[in-house]
Parts: structure tokens; C-alpha cells; sequence
């Protein structure tokens, strides 16, 4: 059975992996117009480093086939360019009359979140399948 | 029937889930890194051939009882797969082959459970003299 609860493992690990992910494109469409932060700047759009880890079992410390989950390392910021718009009423406005924007790109983001949510799906079915076995396993004493 | 023990039996049906289960895990922690920049596609491998052909020279030697007898001879391992094409961030984790992988090994260990639980109940139909 340690070999199916480390499944499970790396399976939820990968579940918060992804629920993150979505969470930061999120956050990053919401604020594709936020020419103000904590810092004073536009909002720089963020991005998820994923990393595997491995899911300390038994049969990990005995060199037996194990599973490999995903760990968050960090979110970074995106350091490319703002995007800038000639908009002279804004008040963030510069003497030119140019705003700069966060470097929030929609139909990335959207991918990002399609990735995400279909990574998400997949592993929810892994979830399922796994609880199957641990079912069908704990059925045997019936 | 004759010849084939119970015990046999049984000893290969749990070899059977035990593989199902090693392979589902290996799946899963493929899964999980589907979005892991530079991640490599695991599969399982099975090293008693390995071993049975090695025989006692695969193994440490062992000159008193309280020895351990080396490397736990484990009936899967898990290698790098190989062949598949990589995406541009180096990741070659496949979505749709990973999935059939662990509905094939669910339907694998199902297979053994079914047979296994069988058995049981047949030993239990003897144990409770045909009741």
C-alpha cells in the first residue's frame, strides 16, 4: 500500500501545483491593467516555477520504484518590458503622455490556465484511479 | 490444476498487483511533472529477469546468518522511457500515454484482485465446512 499512498502523494502535490498556477494566471489577468503597486510600478505579471521532489517512502529509501511529485520553488516575477500606451489623460501618465502597462499578455495567460486546468484534470482522474485500487485492495478482506 | 499449489497461485497474483501498483505510481509521478520544465518520462522495468539470470552473483555474499543480503532483490525498478519526443522545455511526459498506463495497470490489478478475492473464498467456504 506505500506504493499507492505515495502515488497519491505526488499526485495531490501536483493537484496544489497546478491549483497555484491557476491562481497566478488569475491574478495576472485581474491586474492586466494595474499601473500601481506595493513598489510604486505597473504590476509585473508572475510566473510558477515547478520542480520535482520526491515523495520520501519506503520503497523510495530501498531504490524501489517510487513516485516523483512536483513541488512550487517559487513565483517569480516577469522582468520583460511594460507595455507602454498613449493615453495623456491617465493620471500615471509620463510628460509624454505615455502610460506603462503591466506586461500582462490575455491569450497567454489563458493558455496558461487551459494548461493548467487540464494538468489539474488529469491528475484528479489519477487520484480516482488510485482510489480504486486502494478500494479493490481493502476489498479483499470482505 | 494438479501440480500448482495454492500458494503459488497466490504468491503471483500478489507479484501481479504489486507490479500494478509500482506501475500506477510511476504514472502518477509522471503526471504530476506534466508541466515540470526539463522532466523525463519514468517507466517501469522489471529487474528479476536480471537477477535470475545473475543468480547469487548479482548479490552481496552473505558468510553469517545476521547478514543482509544486500541490495533487497525488488521485483520493479523504474528507468528513464526513451523514444518519446520532448516538448521544448525538455519535458516528454505524455498526457494520454501516462493515463492509459495506469487504466491498464488498475485493470491489471483488478484482474489479480478478482481471482485473488476467489480464492479466498473458496478457502473460507472450506474453513466454514460448505456453509
Amino acid at each position: 500500500m506505500s506504493t499507492l499512498n505515495a502515488a497519491m502523494e505526488a499526485s495531490a502535490s501536483a493537484l496544489s501545483a497546478e491549483r497555484l498556477r491557476i491562481e497566478v494566471a488569475v491574478s495576472n489577468l485581474a491586474n492586466a491593467e494595474s499601473t500601481r503597486s506595493e513598489n510604486g510600478q505597473p504590476y509585473r505579471r508572475r510566473d510558477v516555477v515547478l520542480s520535482t521532489e520526491s515523495v520520501n517512502s519506503f520503497d523510495s529509501a530501498l531504490g524501489r520504484a517510487s513516485a516523483t511529485g512536483v513541488e512550487v520553488v517559487g513565483v517569480l516575477e516577469d522582468q520583460s518590458p511594460f507595455q507602454v500606451r498613449f493615453e495623456p489623460s491617465h493620471p500615471d501618465a509620463d510628460e509624454n503622455g505615455y502610460v506603462a502597462l503591466p506586461n500582462v499578455d490575455a491569450a497567454e495567460e489563458m493558455v496558461d490556465m487551459l494548461g493548467a486546468a487540464r494538468a489539474y484534470q488529469a491528475n484528479l482522474t489519477a487520484i480516482g484511479l488510485i482510489r480504486d485500487l486502494m478500494q479493490r485492495a481493502l476489498d479483499l478482506g470482505r | 490444476m494438479g501440480d500448482v499449489s495454492d500458494a503459488a497461485i497466490v504468491a503471483a497474483l500478489r507479484r501481479q498487483m504489486t507490479i500494478a501498483t509500482a506501475k500506477q505510481a510511476i504514472a502518477a509521478g509522471n503526471l504530476a511533472n506534466v508541466n515540470t520544465p526539463g522532466y523525463r518520462a519514468r517507466e517501469a522495468t522489471f529487474t528479476d529477469a536480471l537477477d535470475r539470470e545473475l543468480g547469487p552473483a548479482g548479490r552481496l555474499s552473505t558468510s553469517n546468518p545476521n547478514h543482509l543480503a544486500g541490495a533487497v532483490p525488488s521485483p520493479v525498478d523504474s528507468a528513464e522511457a526513451n523514444g518519446l519526443p520532448s516538448r521544448r522545455d525538455g519535458n516528454n511526459v505524455q498526457l494520454d500515454r501516462e493515463l492509459l498506463s495506469m487504466v491498464e495497470a488498475a485493470a491489471d490489478f483488478s484482474a489479480a484482485q478478482t481471482v485473488l478475492a476467489g480464492k479466498f473464498r473458496l478457502i473460507r467456504y472450506a474453513i466454514n465446512e460448505g456453509r
